[in-house]
């Protein structure tokens, strides 16, 4: 099985406190990892320190470059004069590549198409709710084909259906190759989804395996 | 309607006009994603850094640019740094350079006994505006504007969500960068026109205006740049015909189009 990402003995630190201490893990081709853990435990740290947003104080990390990362809900601007579309098609922008091509259209619009939203696309995200500005950064994050999909807290917000919909796209990436890591605080989250494996963090450590 | 076709048949009017006309429409399309990016101080701490180069040049009988031009350009990578590494602080450091600029270059012009000719910079003059000054405004605005075009897209990955573009390992602090770089080629060449005090206005508050009725990025970003326009061509008339500093005007003008627009934005909600 491939390596999408692998992180050894990772650190994180806010000024001199570890908010991530020693964290190991791999996640591999068509595999998906579930982060679960209290509010402070350090998931999201441990996602950003994946997407590179963080620095890591020690450890490695090493992980494929085609990568997608849906932050939290609260992070978005919601006063920012864009159109859901726009937003989307940021998705398709990679390193090098200053101009979108008529396939990137076609890959934000099925995108679009399979999370409902596309009679969104020339809304103005602040017209939004909160559940579909979240469908909005899920159909960015796969617009990019990414190889890795990292999503902090994405049920959040979701309604029974849309949540059904995202673990059916999520299982169509994963056989294409992608692996997944999502974090979420709410367990009920990943309830009757058998294929992830659970990593409890607690203090910033790996605390358990389910 | 007399006065302004008298004020057509001037050759300075002409300058100021067109070197006017570009500098502040590159100014507006900047001052978006500077305002979108909460970096509107940038370009008060810049002009007050321009205006002390421009006294220490004045004091040492030095073209205005020569010393201008780099300062600006070195004070932007500066204030760049510190807004991006320390983001709580960035706007209280902008603060203090911007005042300790000012302040210096008062005290040079004051001792070099060149402080007559600064009021020129600080209030900015239309009769200032040179044939090599509009060459420059022309130069520029190619620069900015091509700019802008080539890097659209990414320009708005960065301003809406920069950490998402670091996600996909695209090299943030470089665009960051050149918008900095414009922007401070932006103050040099606007402070001969609207004045070191007052350029900072011509950037930002179309970009204001413009948010209240733009419904996406591109629509702000046209917006801006005619708000900009409009407002500068009122302001170069209105500062012929009742003889006042055409910067003065041109950022009252702006401020009564930012009015309106939230009026009537509050009339049609």
């Amino acid at each position: 099985m491939t390596e999408r990402l692998r992180i050894k003995d990772a650190v994180i630190k806010y000024g001199d406190n570890p908010a991530v201490n020693g964290v190991s893990l791999t996640a591999g081709a068509g595999e998906m990892i579930f982060i679960t853990g209290a509010n402070g435990s350090g998931k999201s740290t441990l996602t950003k320190g994946i997407a590179g947003l963080l620095p890591l104080s020690s450890g490695t990390l090493v992980r494929t470059p085609r990568m997608s990362y849906v932050p939290q809900y609260e992070e978005a601007d919601r006063d920012f004069p864009a159109r859901a579309g726009e937003i989307v098609l940021t998705g398709t922008q990679r390193p090098g590549k200053l101009f979108h091509t008529r396939n990137d259209r076609n890959q934000a619009e099925s995108a679009m198409n399979a999370l409902g939203i596309y009679d969104l696309a020339d809304r103005e995200i602040r017209t939004l709710s909160g559940g579909q500005l979240r469908r909005v950064f899920l159909a960015r994050a796969i617009c990019g084909k990414p190889e890795l999909l990292l999503l902090d807290e994405p049920c959040a917000g979701l309604d029974a259906h849309s949540h059904e919909v995202l673990f059916s796209i999520l299982r169509g990436m994963m056989s294409e190759g992608c692996a997944v890591v999502m974090v979420t605080h709410d367990i009920s989250d990943i309830d009757g989804i058998p294929e992830g494996r659970v990593i409890r963090i607690s203090g910033g450590r790996i605390a358990g395996y389910e | 309607m007399s006065e302004v076709i008298e004020l057509l048949s001037y050759p300075f009017a002409y300058r100021a006009l067109i070197a006017g006309s570009l500098i502040s429409v590159c100014a507006s399309v900047l001052g978006v994603i500077l305002v979108l990016k909460h970096y509107s101080l940038i370009g008060h701490g810049l002009s007050e850094i321009g205006f002390a180069s421009l006294s220490l040049s004045s004091a040492l009988s030095v073209q205005p640019m020569y010393i201008a031009a780099p300062s600006v350009i070195t004070a932007s990578f500066v204030i760049m740094y510190v807004s991006r590494k320390y983001r709580t602080s960035g706007d209280t450091a902008i603060a203090i350079a911007s005042s300790a600029a000012l302040a210096l270059g008062i005290v040079i012009s004051s001792v070099s006994g060149t402080a007559s000719n600064m009021s020129s910079y600080l209030f900015g003059s239309v009769l200032a505006v040179s044939e090599a000054d509009l060459v420059v405004a022309v130069i520029l605005s190619v620069i900015v504007i091509a700019s802008f075009i080539l890097l659209y897209n990414r320009l708005f990955l960065i301003t809406y969500s920069e950490d998402y573009a670091r996600s996909l390992g695209i090299n943030t602090a470089m665009y960051q960068l050149i918008v900095s770089i414009l922007t401070a080629l932006v103050v040099v060449a606007g402070m001969r026109i609207t004045g070191t005090l007052l350029i900072s206005g011509v950037i930002i508050l179309p970009a204001v205006s413009a948010k209240i009725v733009a419904r996406g990025f591109r629509s702000l970003v046209i917006i801006s740049g005619i708000v900009s326009f409009v407002a500068f061509i009122l302001g170069l008339i209105m500062s012929f015909v009742i003889n006042i500093p055409a910067g003065a005007v041109v950022i009252l003008s702006n401020v009564a189009i930012l009015i309106l627009m939230k009026i009537f934005a509050g009339a049609k909600s």
